[in-house]
């Protein structure tokens, strides 16, 4: 009898699997990126759970690349051949990302990047390969655009790692403004980790630049605005680029953090529908704020499943169902297009946002904004 | 002219730390001839210790210097007694393999603690200055540590230069056997002087701490640092590690504004090759031929 109900119990376990579409899952959930790839197993998991709430029931085959493009192709490789996924949404990681989309292109697989930002991904023709959020030089054109539109800035000075990530954003940042007519005064690439920026600051602050641009990691960015304000430099705006001005803990620095513009992917305040809940329920299942990635990867997820189901778990009626569709979640509305050079890249708006009383409010695109923002920087204390 | 004084005098400030951590790892060179590369691992023990008495007692990072001082001074003396005595007389490779096995230690054993994720102290005064005038400001954190820094140098000249226990420090690290056949527990001054260069370290770290931000592979940084300056200033030399400390702070900060941030440490070790192709014997080192 026992033996029966434990048959019972597994066949029951088992119908929505055999059932199910398989979709892939690349993420790096070891390694040096795992604390990203948390938000993104995180946002995949919520979506896993909607999705049966609608009724769409598939099966996850999740991969971890551990942050290594390698072992992101072996897994694609996997992915596409042995398991038959209808497709793939992942991998975290630019150089993951860009490795794993020429084999999606060789298995006509779809694949749908959430969060990976070089821009060259979806720039090479890729038939089968689509992208969520924003490629890396809207980081920079959206925060130049947002000092443009708030004053009058005429010059401007760059301040930043000399990584890939740094030198790159700053070199796309470099071509926007040359564009705009805005003067670069000073440029300092500064190798990650040092303890003293000060003379480095010390020698901007003497050309009076209007804007500071500034790309750091999480530490650094905190290091560079402490010393700022100890050698009084005094732009009309401090702008940052990259990780280190979009966390909790940035923010929480209200001494120096203050009024400093960055810009995200997604926040939970914006009006898109569902991101608030969204917001709200990541925090109430995991215990942590969602980051951009979370939402990136939850709409990635949705829009996938629900396409590869209305396809009927066919490759190409899913890839060419990506590309006619259009849809409107916590992401606001994606539609994966071809525009600039791009290839199926989701036209995202990014969102400018200020550290306003201690909490990142959104001040641009006006009909997103939270707060009004506040122009130019004020005097330090 | 502005720019100038300020990266002056941040230069001597940041100098005063790095010469603290020169002066550590030179005693501990001085006495014992062991070279201890473990040395920015004990410097980032330091920085956690300070973190936790900060986060968890909320002691104020230069008060916990208090604390963290004989503490670690007490580690130090550990450690040299558990390890480092073991392999005095063994060949010099030996030493640094040890010495790097027990940095390994350290940095991993904090990393399965703490995880690798930065640790940013914010004190009240983290991000405060003082204005000099002429447009230059000075680090008020920053300016506290190197009086400190300075009151700990001129402790410890005192402690070995009057005090009868220095004097022996110092006969150990001239002749390790002259010393002993004048009845000097050279042993024990062995543990006396790792314990202190853990102690100079550690509080360095403390120092650092409220500036800087704080990770378990933090020591990597300032092993390098504490190297160029001990060899720079004379290996065993405490007046030279001073010297070397705010030389090589001023050299940073200075090539920094003149030359590139992305050259500074270029234009270091530079200048390290230089001091020792004209001395080879550092600054204030005396040859030892």
């Amino acid at each position: 009898m026992r033996k029966h109900l434990l048959a019972l119990g597994v066949s029951m376990a088992l119908t929505p699997c055999l059932m199910a579409q398989k979709v892939g899952v690349i993420n790096s959930m070891s390694g040096p990126e795992a604390p990203i790839g948390e938000n993104i197993t995180n946002g995949i998991k919520l979506a896993e759970e909607d999705l049966k709430k609608k009724g769409v029931h598939l099966q996850l085959v999740w991969e971890d690349d551990t942050g290594k493009p390698q072992i992101s192709m072996s897994a694609m490789e996997k992915l596409a051949t042995r398991d038959n996924v209808v497709g793939v949404v992942g991998p975290y990681t630019s150089a993951c990302s860009n490795a794993v989309a020429k084999l999606a292109e060789k298995y006509h697989v779809p694949l749908l990047i959430p969060a990976a930002a070089k821009e060259e991904i979806t720039m090479q023709g890729l038939r089968h390969v689509f992208r969520m959020n924003a490629p890396a030089d809207r980081y920079a054109s959206s925060l130049i655009d947002a000092a443009l539109s708030l004053g009058k800035p005429r010059s401007i000075a760059f301040i930043y790692e000399n990584t890939d990530f740094g030198t790159s954003t700053s070199k796309t940042a470099k071509d926007y403004v040359a564009k705009k007519g805005l003067q670069v005064v000073a440029e300092v690439a500064y190798p990650k980790g040092s303890a003293d920026y000060r003379s480095s600051l010390a020698q901007i602050k003497s050309k009076n630049p209007d804007l500071v641009f500034m790309v750091s990691y999480v530490a650094d960015a905190i290091l560079l605005m402490r010393q700022s304000k100890e050698v009084g430099l005094q732009p009309q705006a401090f702008l940052g680029a990259g990780a280190g001005f979009t966390t909790v803990e940035f923010a929480r620095e209200r001494a120096i953090s203050e009024n400093v513009i960055s810009c995200t992917q997604w926040t939970n305040d914006v009006n898109w529908p569902g991101a608030k809940d969204f917001g709200d329920r990541y925090k109430a299942k995991f215990g942590k704020e969602p980051t951009y990635h979370a939402a990136c990867a939850y709409a990635s997820m949705m829009i996938m499943a629900e396409t590869a189901k209305n396809a009927g778990g066919d490759r190409a009626k899913t890839r060419d169902a990506l590309k006619a569709g259009k849809w409107n979640g916590v992401m606001g509305e994606v539609q994966f297009a071809d525009y600039a050079g791009f290839t199926n890249q989701n036209n995202h708006t990014m969102l400018v946002q200020q550290i306003i009383g201690g909490e990142y409010e959104t001040i641009l695109p006006s009909q997103f904004a939270t707060k009004k923002a506040i122009y130019p920087f004020p005097k330090w204390k | 002219m502005a720019v100038f004084m300020q990266s002056l005098i941040s230069g001597i400030l940041i100098g005063g730390v790095y010469a603290l951590i020169g002066i550590g790892l030179t005693l501990i060179f001085g006495v014992m001839r062991v070279i201890n590369f473990g040395h920015g691992d004990i410097l980032m023990v330091g920085m956690y210790l300070t973190y936790l008495l900060f986060t968890y007692l909320g002691i104020d990072p230069f008060v916990s210097v208090l604390i963290t001082f004989p503490l670690m001074f007490l580690f130090g003396g550990f450690l040299q007694k558990v390890f480092i005595n073991r392999v005095l007389n063994a060949a010099a490779q030996n030493q640094i393999l040890l010495t790097i096995g027990l940095g390994l230690i350290m940095s991993n054993t904090v990393m399965l603690i703490f995880t690798s994720d930065y640790k940013i102290l914010s004190t009240s005064y983290s991000s405060a200055t003082i204005q000099v005038g002429g447009g230059v400001s000075v680090s008020t954190p920053l300016l506290i540590s190197f009086l400190i820094t300075a009151g700990i140098t001129a402790a410890l000249y005192w402690f070995l230069l009057k005090t009868d226990t220095g004097q022996a420090i110092r006969a150990t690290a001239q002749d390790r056997e002259a010393a002993q056949l004048m009845g000097i527990n050279v042993k024990r001054m062995s543990i006396l002087a790792f314990g202190l260069g853990s102690a100079l370290a550690g509080t360095a770290g403390a120092l650092i701490a409220p500036t800087y931000y704080i990770f378990p592979q933090v020591g990597a940084v300032f092993t390098l640092k504490a190297f160029v300056i001990t060899v720079l200033g004379g290996m065993g030399s405490v007046v030279g590690a001073t010297l070397g400390g705010i030389l090589i702070g001023i050299t940073e900060s200075m090539s920094a504004v003149y030359i590139s941030s992305g050259w500074k440490d270029v234009v270091v070790f530079v200048l390290f090759l230089l001091v020792l192709l004209f001395r080879p014997s550092g600054l204030m080192g005396k040859s030892r031929t």
